[in-house]
């Protein structure tokens, strides 16, 4: 069965973004985190605590529930979406659908960013917060 | 491209600059900067004044390769009145180049407490009056919830209240508990009313040259993680230093009285690690996580009534606030940290000017009558933390002119021979001997970082002396960190960026360098940064230790002040030929 991205860890974070920048260099040839399908998050004032957020791999996504062109729609590996780049309208509605506030929002092109749970982030994390883990 | 963003805080105008060819030139960082800011830092120029500038900049590796995490900031010391330059991890330099800004320069004065915005194109001042008299950390929490509608990562550049008492020991805070710390950066923003930088942005520069590129990263990010040598920074840290140094007499101890510290283990890097030690965490882009973080529980109501304290701590903390000031236990040491760190002073600037008034205090050159009734004792951590609390305050004459530095310190009430500064700035924690001395004075920033002169010192532990060798392979490393510092990159990646890495990198973003051109470069920054000390003032030939320093045992004996001015000389003699390189290029 494929596999789908988890957070295993997430004490374990030390905050260092690299599965953010690998997410971005290798899915998108740029350099830096905003491309990234996963976010780590620290929040104001509590040194050194992060949330780690990924596309939690539903098989019923709320995300792609909510478009109303079908651009988002279930990947054809069964769990998660992909996105069919001509039919988004850029309406936002799937990333504010999306309750585990997990999808992404591409600013420059104005598109969700769908996690392909190809398990790149996980093997540049240092610390082991990330795995791939066996979809049920 | 690489562009300079130019900010006049007195009129408000921005401006715009392609600044390409001084990267292709000077590679970028420090560089860069000492290139840009040559012409406007005279002699005549008041650090506080509207025309001087405060200068950011990244180097043409962040963004692409890891542990290239470094800002560096470059500005005339208002501690020296020498070139002012220091470095900070944090997120600011992800936020920069997100903003696409890859130089920033900051003049003028703004009428009021500002903040500087910075959200990719959108450039604002905020005023903030409100803020001001926060301490940094508070600044950094209401400014994160505030701008928490940003899209990217921001990263959040602030003076605490120190800076705005113009203390030229005052630090910039860079996030969690990163520093531009050193030479007064901290006063210069606070003599802008400038209380903090926000700075984020949504750019993602392409890359070019994929394959290449993602090869190198990998053979790179693979030798970041494996190697014992970056490792060490994340297990214990610097502090790992703490034990051993005392051990070789290099820990200084009681204001520089000896290099052994009787109490080393219970402040050490095992010591923090076992019953403090919170987490690490990192850098942006930098897989080493080499900031410890402690955490200090304390009872200030019976029965059950506690408090947390969460803070970093590093080697060079534990010396100046800890050994330096016999503080032997790591809690008490923690709390001390904190405090400074809400203030925002440059943690070894402080802890040398407070060995400095302990010492003056006991040699009867001050009095309760100037400390307010506080007796000043080496180890009493519970007086200290009062007497920061009076600088704080600013209590009395006495108090203020504490937080102007020892060197002001000592010329005004006495003791300048126990006054542990080089070039006016407060000693780093090593006294391995005449390489880690000779360093402080002779070095472009008069730091530790200069060309580690306390890391040949223990290559040379029971060794006769090489006068001429040991000052070459100092000037070697000297000369090397002009690259490093021009790509700012974070120095416990150095065993990993070999300059042969160094160029493969370079060559893959685009440059065209060999070896001997990379040379050429580093010579002509070392020199061109020389001209500009030498023109604010510094001259080789006035070169003194603090007398203090020439009885005391460090971890190779005792120091000879022959052996240190014929060290000063040779080194200044080898500065010659980049200086004549340098008026070539320029
Ligand atoms: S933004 Fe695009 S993908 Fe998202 S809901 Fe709207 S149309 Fe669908
Ligand atoms: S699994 Fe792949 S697509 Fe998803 S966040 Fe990680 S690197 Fe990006
Ligand atoms: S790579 Fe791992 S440790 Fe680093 S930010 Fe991502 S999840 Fe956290």
């Amino acid at each position: 069965m494929a596999k789908k991205l988890t957070v295993k860890d997430r004490e374990r974070c030390i905050g260092c973004y690299c599965c953010m920048f690998a997410c971005t260099r290798v899915w998108y040839g740029a350099l830096g985190i905003e491309k990234s399908a996963m976010r780590v998050k620290n929040y104001p004032g509590v040194e050194g605590a992060f949330s780690v957020r990924v596309c939690q791999a539903c098989k019923q996504p709320e995300c792609a529930a909510a478009c109303p062109t079908g651009a988002l729609r279930l990947a054809k590996r069964g769990f998660g979406v992909e996105l069919v780049r001509e039919l988004c309208t850029h309406c936002r509605k799937c990333v504010r659908a999306c309750a585990a506030n997990a999808l992404q929002w591409d600013e420059q092109l104005q598109i969700p960013i769908a996690c392909r749970h190809c398990g790149i982030c996980v093997r540049y994390c240092p610390t082991n917060v990330l795995t791939m883990q066996e979809v049920v | 491209m690489y562009r300079m963003l130019s900010i006049d805080l007195s009129s408000g105008k921005i401006e715009e600059r392609d600044i390409s060819d001084i990267f292709k030139k000077f590679i970028g960082g420090s560089g860069v900067l000492t290139y840009l800011a040559a012409q406007e830092l005279t002699k005549e120029l008041d650090p506080f004044s509207e025309r001087a500038p405060i200068y950011f900049a990244l180097g043409p590796l962040n963004g692409y390769f890891p542990s290239m995490s470094k800002t560096v900031a470059l500005f005339k010391s208002p501690l020296t009145g020498d070139l002012g330059e220091s470095h900070a991890g944090g997120r600011m330099s992800l936020a920069m180049l997100s903003a696409n800004v890859h130089v920033l320069r900051i003049v003028g004065k703004a009428s009021q407490p500002v903040y500087l915005s910075i959200d990719g194109d959108r450039v604002a001042m905020i005023p903030c009056s409100s803020l001001w008299g926060r301490s940094a950390l508070a600044t950094e929490r209401i400014l994160r919830e505030k701008e928490d509608h940003r899209k990217g990562k921001k990263s959040i550049v602030r003076i605490g209240p120190a800076g705005e008492r113009l203390s030229p020991i005052a630090c910039v805070t860079v996030d969690s508990s990163r520093h531009f710390g050193r030479l007064g950066l901290g006063a210069v923003m606070g003599s802008k009313n400038l209380k903090a930088i926000v700075i984020s942005g949504s750019e993602c520069p392409k890359i070019e040259n994929k394959k290449a590129y993602q090869e190198l990263y990998d053979r790179i990010f693979k030798e970041l993680i494996e190697s014992e040598n970056t490792y060490k920074y994340r297990d214990l840290g610097t502090a790992a230093n703490v034990v051993p140094l005392s051990k070789i007499m290099g820990l200084p101890t009681r204001n520089f009285s000896q290099g052994f510290f009787e109490s080393a283990h219970t402040i050490s890097g095992e010591y923090f690690a076992d019953h403090l030690l919170a987490q690490q965490i990192s850098c942006a882009h930098c897989p080493i996580g080499c900031i410890h973080m402690g955490v200090f529980r304390e009872l200030f109501a019976d029965p059950h009534m506690y408090k947390t304290l969460k803070t970093s701590y590093d080697h060079e903390l534990i010396y100046s606030l800890g050994s330096n000031l016999s503080i032997a236990k790591a809690e008490e040491l923690l709390k001390i940290i904190h405090f400074v760190e809400r203030q925002g002073w440059d943690a070894i600037s402080i802890g040398v000017v407070l060995a400095w008034a302990t010492e003056a205090f006991q040699r009867g050159l001050i009095t309760l009558e100037e400390t307010a009734g506080l007796a000043l004792n080496f180890g009493d951590a519970e007086t200290y933390l009062k007497v920061l609390e009076n600088i704080a305050i600013e209590r009395n004459e006495f108090y203020k002119d504490l937080e102007k530095g020892v060197a002001y310190c000592a010329k005004k009430y006495g003791g300048e021979e126990f006054a542990i500064c080089f070039n006016k700035n407060e000693a780093p924690g090593y006294m391995t001997g005449p390489d880690a001395f000779v360093g402080y004075a002779v070095g472009v920033r008069h730091s530790h970082l200069d060309c580690a002169g306390y890391s040949f010192d223990q290559k040379y532990l029971g060794r006769a002396e090489d006068v001429e060798k040991e000052v070459k392979a100092m000037y070697e490393e000297a000369v090397w960190r002009m690259i490093t510092n021009s790509l700012v990159m974070c120095l416990f990646a150095r065993g990993v960026y070999t300059p042969k890495t160094v160029l493969e990198c370079l060559n893959v973003v685009g440059y065209n360098l060999d070896e001997q051109s990379l040379d050429r470069v580093a010579h002509t920054i070392h020199g061109m940064k020389y001209i500009i000390k030498e023109k604010l003032g510094f001259d080789f030939a006035k070169l003194n230790l603090p007398k203090k320093l020439l009885t005391v045992y460090t971890s190779r004996g005792k120091m000879n002040e022959d052996s240190f001015k014929k060290r000063v000389e040779f080194y200044s003699k080898l500065v010659e030929e980049d200086k004549e390189l340098a008026l070539r290029a320029v």
